[in-house]
């Protein structure tokens, strides 16, 4: 007893029961329901079967059901568009912030820190903000819009199901450019100033100059904000629920906030896992590839 | 002279970026005629202060009380279970720390809307959801945990190992040493990635909306959803609602705003 004490207090044991008991609660809490996830996503399991263990075995029944329903279609292509233009907007806006904030003048870093409040604000919060600047007939963007001349008409953001989906995702943009800029804010502030010195007695433009120093050198960087854009999108849920429900009839809907309703709206608490089982293994791959290529790079 | 064009247009970019913020105060100071005038008003006309209505009325203290209880109780798991587990995995090099720290990074990106099915199921069975606030903290803990470790993982990393060494020369155990020169060496990053957390699950949704049915259990969050419901009129009211509620998280964000900055980035990339 008195070795084993020791052990804890001195050696090795002390390391290993401080992690143990870390994935020990990570195991309970997030490993157990990711496995039993996939369990019941090959049960039959509604309001009825819920409370019992013993659930009728259906094998992928469930997952054939999802896959050729209708929506499972719209759901996906809404998921891909939401994905990449939220993805391509945060990096290109977020990239150019980060370039500017660059330069030299007063109060920089101290400006850009300023964008994070928009990051630090609970998501259910901005997208009740956004409803109201979105809102059809008194919203403020249509406001600005028509006085620029780019419309005529009022838009219907949140109820036109042509651009429901648009509404979250400008949305998602303005949640996720401050982060994509931080980020990338670090990575230009490591590239060595002398480079762009050197390049400059050599005669090269600004243009030359972000072309061949500053991009090349950012990959890193860049490759990190993009699987972390891809993450990020994916577990948004709070902006679907504030602003537009998923609708008008599933017009702006994705994958995981289908999940949610498909479990918690409709009690197909199958089918809501099949879809969810279906995208974990996405996450999950993408942020394998994404730690796999960051310990790449931390080997130099 | 360029310096000072530079900074009118930063000013510029940070005042549209964060146009948002200032509409939702705005508007939460119109009075309810004023709220449908197109084209929109962009100062108040007549101040109409209708925080204590709406803080009555909606009996705000309950919600904020319980986005409270469950801030409170996830940070305090998280930072009991994972600022041990940073430590190690910032001390120790070796095959089965690399392992555990994969692991702690996959788990990181798990989202919450996907993670709530089989959660819900599991704390069903066995009886969790007859304390529907703790259920939420515990799922809450298990989400951020991830994120915690990683960025307090660095915090550790910059601790300089010959101060410790040097107390278990001068006989201290392991375990002291980690209290009495690691922790407190490390407290900025802790203290600061804490806050995140607690930040965070001060704004947590998911959980909340689909483990908490009873009404007087439920976060700001999960009231400010049932207020706006599907056919709001009463944006004023709204945006009253969140300017109360989110002006505490900007406090604290203009205060810690620098170590903010520099805890995330040195987290994220690393």
């Amino acid at each position: 007893m008195a070795h084993f004490w020791s052990s804890i207090r001195d050696s090795r044991g002390f390391d290993a029961l401080l992690v143990w008991l870390a994935l020990g609660y990570l195991t309970v809490f997030s490993a157990f329901p990711l496995v039993y996830n996939f369990v019941i996503s090959l049960q039959t399991v509604d309001l009825f079967s819920l409370a019992s263990f013993d659930r009728p075995f259906v094998g992928l029944e469930n997952y054939r059901e999802v896959l050729s329903d209708p929506v499972a279609g719209t759901v996906l292509w809404n998921t891909i568009r939401f994905v990449v233009l939220s993805v391509v907007f945060q990096l290109l806006i977020g990239f150019g912030l980060a370039l500017f904030f660059q330069q030299d003048f007063p109060g920089s870093s101290y400006l850009r820190g300023l964008f994070l409040a928009g990051w630090i604000m609970p998501a259910l919060v901005v997208g009740a903000v956004w409803s109201w600047i979105l809102a059809g007939d008194f919203g403020v963007l249509n406001y600005v819009l028509r006085s620029f001349g780019l419309i005529d008409e009022n838009i219907f953001w949140l109820s036109d199901h042509q651009v429901s989906l648009y509404s979250v995702i400008i949305a998602n943009i303005w949640l996720g450019v401050p982060f994509n800029m931080i980020l990338l804010s670090v990575g230009l502030a490591s590239i060595p100033q002398d480079l762009y010195e050197a390049a400059e007695l050599d005669g090269a433009g600004a243009w030359q100059r972000f072309y061949t120093i500053t991009l090349p050198l950012m990959r890193a960087p860049l490759g990190a904000v993009v699987s972390l854009g891809i993450i990020f999108t994916l577990q948004q849920f709070d902006l679907f629920a504030a602003l537009t429900q998923g609708g008008p009839s599933n017009a702006s809907n994705v994958a995981q906030y289908w999940s949610w309703q498909l479990s918690f709206q409709t009690y197909q608490i199958s089918r809501g896992s099949v879809v969810s089982v279906l995208m974990i293994v996405f996450v999950i791959g993408v942020a394998a590839i994404y730690t796999r290529s960051t310990r790449y790079e931390q080997n130099y | 002279m360029k310096k000072y064009i530079l900074l009118a247009f930063a000013i510029l970019f940070v005042g549209i970026y964060l146009f948002p913020l200032y509409w939702m105060y705005v508007t939460g100071l119109k009075a309810g005629s004023e709220i449908f005038r197109f084209p929109p008003t962009f100062w108040p006309q007549t101040l109409h202060f209708n925080v204590v209505d709406i803080w009555v009325r909606l009996r705000m203290d309950r919600f904020l009380t319980n986005s409270l209880i469950i801030a409170l109780g996830a940070t305090a798991i998280i930072v009991a279970v994972g600022t041990g587990c940073a430590y190690a995995l910032a001390r120790v090099r070796s095959i089965w720390m690399d392992v555990a720290l994969f692991a702690t990074l996959m788990m990181q990106v798990l989202p919450s809307s996907l993670m709530i099915t089989p959660i819900f199921v599991s704390f069903n069975m066995v009886g969790l959801l007859e304390y529907p606030r703790l259920a939420v903290v515990l799922a809450q803990a298990a989400k951020l945990l991830p994120l915690y470790i990683v960025l307090c993982r660095t915090a550790f990393m910059q601790v300089p190992r010959e101060l410790e060494e040097a107390a278990l020369v001068d006989g201290n155990s392991r375990m002291g040493a980690f209290f009495q020169i690691a922790v407190p060496l490390a407290r900025n990053g802790i203290l600061v990635t804490s806050v995140l957390v607690f930040l965070q699950s001060f704004g947590e949704y998911v959980y909340s909306r689909s483990l908490i049915g009873e009404r007087a259990l439920q976060p700001a969050t999960v009231g400010l959803q049932s207020f706006m419901g599907p056919n709001t009129s009463d944006w004023s009211g709204v945006m009253t609602y969140s300017a109360i509620y989110v002006t505490p998280i900007l406090i604290v964000f203009v205060l810690l705003q620098r170590r903010i900055v520099s805890g995330l980035t040195a987290g994220a990339l690393k």
